[in-house]
């Protein structure tokens, strides 16, 4: 059975994209065939994070126009196998496509792939209406901060306003040392504001940084603390419930740098 | 610096993140009623109006007038301390 996951968050510059991208990869290197699809018409970046910017001929305007074959604007990632990008159009806006149009696209990108990924635009009009049409169930990424808890609250009443089941949440750029200083709310307090099933906690790091820069998803990097959260939170999003918590802490003593760079690092129970 | 000798001599400054957690219960409460605190206190000024018609209602810090989340909703909720009924000719 082939499903629509929507990644939303109501507030923008939260992760969306580079959770739709390492969760796209996670999942394709699980055995998913995986369509990631950009819904950010008129400002499209999916493709930049996921270094695929330079194969595009085809977007998601023109195959909802019929100017050209489905097939001819998916992407396929050479690095992950069973992986496609539809990107988006950047030179048009939000309303060059309808929530039935949308519909009917992720309709068909299901007859050939497991899991439909879309990277919703942020904010709550018709990028969203259309990024939400035709999802089965929906992520939402917060950030520990006021206002991007307050936008997930919203935007987790319009997902149930949209008749969609219960969304899932992702708590994006945590920084335990500052939850540890009380500077910054911690995974309970967020959970106790929005009251919906936790999908896993992103530590925020370097990392993520780097591989925007070189677009090359974290998630490709087996020894990054950021990859494996990803990478966890993708096998809890297929439905597993045994994926241990991870541990946040990062080991950044010499000794265990050192074992790292030589490739010995201590297993942090890497996903498969 | 300074936060660091407080923090030794037990004066910890309160963690922030406490704040962040106050700020935002009180703005989802008030988003969910969609009522801005500053709506909010024109009603309370208003409501004090005609209170004051007819009773004598103790200094403004002393009284309170929020917005709470109940089970399933959300409660104004409001205590205003008074003094003593004002006489009679002034409430008609």
């Amino acid at each position: 059975m082939s499903e629509c996951i929507v990644v939303t968050s109501g507030k923008g510059g939260v992760g969306k994209t580079t959770t739709t991208a390492n969760i796209g990869v996670a999942l394709a290197l699980l055995g998913k065939k995986v369509v990631v699809v950009d819904a950010d018409i008129g400002l499209r970046n999916l493709d930049v994070i996921l270094g695929l910017e330079n194969r595009i001929v085809y977007d998601l305007v023109h195959v909802v126009e019929g100017e050209c074959r489905l097939k001819q604007a998916l992407i396929r990632d050479k690095r992950a196998e069973g992986l496609f990008l539809l990107p988006a159009a950047q030179t048009r806006d939000k309303n060059a496509v309808t929530p039935d149009q949308m519909r009917e696209l992720v309709q068909r990108l299901k007859e050939n792939h497991d899991i439909i990924l879309v990277d919703c635009p942020a904010g709550i009009e018709q990028g969203f209406k259309n990024a939400v049409a035709g999802a089965d169930r929906a992520v939402i990424v917060t950030t520990p901060e006021v206002s991007a808890i307050r936008d997930a609250d919203r935007i987790i009443g319009m997902v149930e306003a949209a008749e969609l089941p219960e969304p899932q949440l992702i708590i994006n750029r945590f920084r335990p040392k500052m939850v540890e200083a009380g500077d910054m709310m911690n995974k309970e307090d967020i959970l106790e504001i929005l009251a919906i099933p936790l999908l896993g906690v992103v530590p925020d790091h370097e990392d993520i940084i780097v591989s925007a820069n070189r677009g090359i998803p974290v998630v490709f990097d087996e020894s990054s603390l950021v990859g494996e959260a990803f990478r966890r939170v993708s096998r809890r999003i297929t439905g597993e419930t045994d994926v241990p918590e991870l541990n946040l802490e990062e080991d950044t003593g010499m000794w265990s740098t050192l074992l790292r760079w030589m490739g010995l690092g201590p297993a942090r129970e890497v996903a498969r | 610096m300074k936060d660091l000798i407080n923090r030794f001599f037990g004066r910890a400054p309160k963690a922030s993140k406490e704040d962040a957690k106050q700020r935002l219960k009180f703005l989802l409460i008030h988003d969910q009623v969609d009522l801005t605190p500053g709506q909010l206190d024109q009603m309370k000024a208003e409501i004090m109006e005609v209170i004051a018609r007819y009773v004598e209602v103790e200094a403004d810090e002393n009284s309170e007038f929020k917005l709470e989340k109940g089970e399933g909703h959300v409660a104004l909720v409001s205590s205003i301390p008074v003094r003593r009924v004002v006489q009679r000719a002034k409430a008609s």
